[in-house]
């Protein structure tokens, strides 16, 4: 009989001791690609050794397809028990199904976070709930083919004159030395109006202004002239300078990136997250040094931006919440946060061993350069997204009128200012701006703001004489 | 009621092989289609969930207030419109040049040549088209250039982007009209051109009196396909343009599209209805005007 008792305790033990390691396996849903897939392995591993038989499975999404399937897996009660990205996609999942959980509690419970600082902590929150914990923060340097460099005898560019004058040589001076006429000055992007803000926000933070259309309280900025001139150059950059590929209008990410690629640009945007490839032989073979964004007034410092910060997310209906939490937490952890390193190229502690690293990577893990942040109105004014973009829809506008077709610069401007009349206003009517009234929906920064908004129609073209006219007299 | 059993009866193997495709019919095709109309009633942010909530037109009256969507859904007549001219255009045309003896041995060839972009994946085909296009290093440009023509702006330009487009669709879909066009040129009654010629009809006016009217059904074919092909242009779009530039070719179903990739599915599914609307009501028109005797 005792021996059936010994057996039985046997079996009751293993029994127990297989339960918790079939019922805890976690997804993560996330769009980083192999290098996110092998992040996730590692953290998988590391975190088993605190809780035996968990593990962790996680999945990567191209973006589009990535937010499709998180707001519909958590309006139909079928979600992820996490979910990774940037802040201002975690904070679209919010506003579509109200389902992302408030990780404050959570946070406030780890006791080693101190490197993540306040601006680390506004961005993570958004309609008074923390809807990510911060995890990496997103580097962009002015990237510059080193051989071309070299070819061109320029050094790393640092005024904004400096990179005109390189890029010129960059297109004519065929730095890659095929005989041909067949490279750019800049690799830049345009199809969609997020990728265009995405360019400007890098001009814009990285010559040291704060805001790109609006500051914090709401107050329009893009008329002042500092941000004017930065913006009037950007838009140059596409079109008179002639600095990049003339189907760039028509350019996304894959696009710009087989520019990038294929050798065709001298200047170009340097992730922390590319350089990991850009180091492959059938890449760049390392061929490009990164540095600040280019000074536009000596006056100002210049930058590398941070263009975003990357967390993970609960959903409220998160099938294991609890160690779905337990997991968020761990990610804050030195041996996730290097593995993060590592891995992906970015993460939030400051005390991580980056030595192993490339000196592309060390470049951005030891910050070498000052690093100027967005300032993410999206977690302030609810109503920027749709704003920022109908003003980017002008800017696509004016570019595209810009084209190489129009016979002369006096004929864009021309073109351009028609199609600020016809399609602006109409816009800023509605929005409450000359003319209108102010419509439910939009907050009432945006109302106070009305009379600069509507002010000189070529804030959006820089090309428009009153425009220039105004800059001047404003001295 | 009696008399409805009998006929169900007597037609029963009728209705025992229809069944299943009928089946299919409804729970592939009819059914997607009334869900979508549903969702189109329903507020985004609920639609996929087990009970939505109902929003009645709120939908529609958004999507019929944007100026977006106005100017999307004008493009995309205008490009349905020139789409469908061109191409039964070129198809027929084509047709009557390869349904002639002018080519002789060479028929086969461009027959081959004409169809063979039709069974070409379409998103490989409108690749190419896009690097032949390209302003820095594309084949046309290349071509232009290289017989001192001024370049042409391609998909870059909003002069002419329509244009591109609307080559690279006609390049793709044309093949097809023009087998259809051939099928009914190869049934017509050649005896009636015969006794034209003895009657003394010119060659435009035995083509314009005699062989056109008698391509009457394939025109009426092409012209309803045409037009609900048009209507729904998107693949093209996504590969060669994404729907610029500056809106240029943003069309319906692209704008669409873009909602739903926004999860903004109330809007889309609206969107996507009107739409199915009006290629119902153009496609029946279009057939009931050419099949009007």
């Amino acid at each position: 009989m005792r021996w059936l008792k010994r057996i039985g305790g046997a079996v009751a033990a293993a029994f127990l001791a297989w339960t918790p390691v079939a019922a805890q396996t976690l997804t993560v849903w996330h769009d980083l690609g192999d290098n996110g897939i092998a992040w996730f392995e590692r953290m998988s591993a590391e975190f088993a050794k605190a809780r035996p038989g968990v593990t962790v499975r996680s999945l990567s999404f191209p973006t589009d397809q990535w937010f499709g399937r998180v707001i519909g897996a958590l309006n139909t009660d079928t979600a992820p028990d996490l979910i990774f990205n940037n802040y201002e996609r975690v904070i679209r999942i919010e506003t579509q199904t109200k389902r992302v959980m408030d990780l404050k509690p959570a946070l406030e419970s780890v006791a080693d976070r101190g490197f993540l600082g306040e601006d680390d902590l506004r961005v993570a929150t958004y309609g008074g709930k923390m809807i990510i914990i911060p995890m990496q923060r997103v580097q962009m340097a002015l990237g510059a083919r080193k051989s071309w460099l070299d070819k061109v005898g320029e050094k790393f560019p640092e005024t904004w004159d400096d990179v005109k004058r390189v890029a010129a040589k960059f297109r004519d001076a065929d730095p890659d030395g095929n005989g041909r006429a067949d490279t750019f000055g800049f690799a830049l992007q345009a199809a969609k109006p997020r990728d265009l803000i995405h360019m400007l926000d890098l001009f814009v933070f990285g010559s040291g202004l704060r805001h790109t259309l609006v500051d914090p309280a709401g107050k329009v900025v893009i008329d002042q002239p500092a941000h004017a001139q930065v913006l009037e150059e950007f838009l140059k950059t596409y079109s008179g300078y002639r600095f990049v590929a003339p189907d760039t209008i028509n350019h996304s990410f894959p696009e710009m990136y087989q520019v990038i690629e294929g050798g065709r640009a001298g200047f170009f945007r340097v992730g922390d997250w590319n350089v990991r490839k850009w180091y492959q032989p059938a890449v760049l073979n390392g061929d490009f040094v990164s540095g600040p964004w280019p000074k536009f007034d000596s006056a100002r410092p210049n930058s590398v931006v941070i263009g975003g910060m990357r967390g993970i997310a609960v959903p409220e209906n998160s099938p294991n919440k609890a160690i779905a939490v337990e997991f968020a937490k761990f990610m804050l952890g030195k041996p996730a946060q290097q593995a993060s390193l590592e891995t992906v190229g970015a993460a939030v502690r400051k005390d991580l061993d980056v030595d192993k690293l490339s000196p592309r990577s060390q470049y951005f893990a030891r910050a070498e350069h000052r690093l100027a942040a967005y300032d993410f109105p999206e977690s302030i004014h609810a109503w920027y997204p749709e704003i920022e973009a109908a003003f980017h829809r002008k800017l696509l506008a004016g570019l595209a009128s810009g084209s190489p077709s129009s016979p002369t610069p006096r004929a864009r401007c021309a073109r351009w200012r028609r199609g600020w009349r016809s399609e602006a206003h109409p816009l800023l009517r509605r929005r409450g701006g000359r003319g209108g009234r102010a419509q439910r929906g939009w907050g009432g920064q945006w109302r106070r703001a009305e009379p600069r908004l509507t002010s000189p129609s070529a804030r959006f073209a820089s090309c428009h004489p009153s425009y220039r006219a105004a800059r001047d007299r404003r001295g | 009621m009696t008399a409805t059993l009998a006929q169900i009866r007597s037609g029963r193997v009728f209705y025992l092989f229809v069944a299943p495709f009928a089946a299919l019919t409804i729970l592939f095709g009819l059914w997607p289609i009334l869900l979508s109309i549903q969702v189109s009633f329903t507020a985004s942010a609920t639609a996929l969930r087990a009970a939505p909530t109902y929003v009645g037109f709120a939908n529609y009256a958004a999507v019929l207030s944007d100026p977006i969507f106005a100017a999307s859904l004008a493009r995309t007549l205008i490009y349905t419109g020139l789409s469908v001219a061109a191409n039964l255009a070129f198809a027929l045309a084509a047709a009557m040049l390869l349904d002639s003896t002018l080519l002789r041995r060479a028929n086969v060839f461009f027959r081959l040549a004409i169809f063979l972009p039709v069974v070409t994946p379409d998103v490989a085909g409108y690749v190419v088209w896009r690097w032949l296009f390209d302003r820095s290093f594309g084949a046309i440009n290349a071509g232009l250039a290289a017989a001192g023509l001024p370049p042409f702006g391609g998909l870059a330009s909003v002069d002419t982007v329509t244009a591109a487009v609307l080559i690279a669709e006609l390049w793709h879909h044309a093949g097809f009209y023009m087998l259809i066009f051939l099928a009914n040129l190869a049934i017509r009654d050649k005896a009636l051109e015969e006794a034209a010629a003895i009657d003394g009809a010119t060659t435009l006016q035995r083509w314009w009196f005699v062989v056109l009217p008698q391509l009457r059904p394939a025109l009426v074919i092409n012209l309803v396909y045409a037009t609900i092909q048009f209507l729904k242009t998107f693949t093209v779009v996504v590969v060669m343009t994404k729907g610029g530039p500056s809106d240029r070719t943003n069309f319906v179903s692209y704008y669409a599209y873009q909602l739903f990739d926004q999860a903004r599915y109330g809007e889309a599914t609206a969107m996507a209805t009107i739409l199915f609307a009006i290629v119902a009501v153009l496609s029946l028109a279009a057939y009931r005007l050419g099949d009007a005797r």
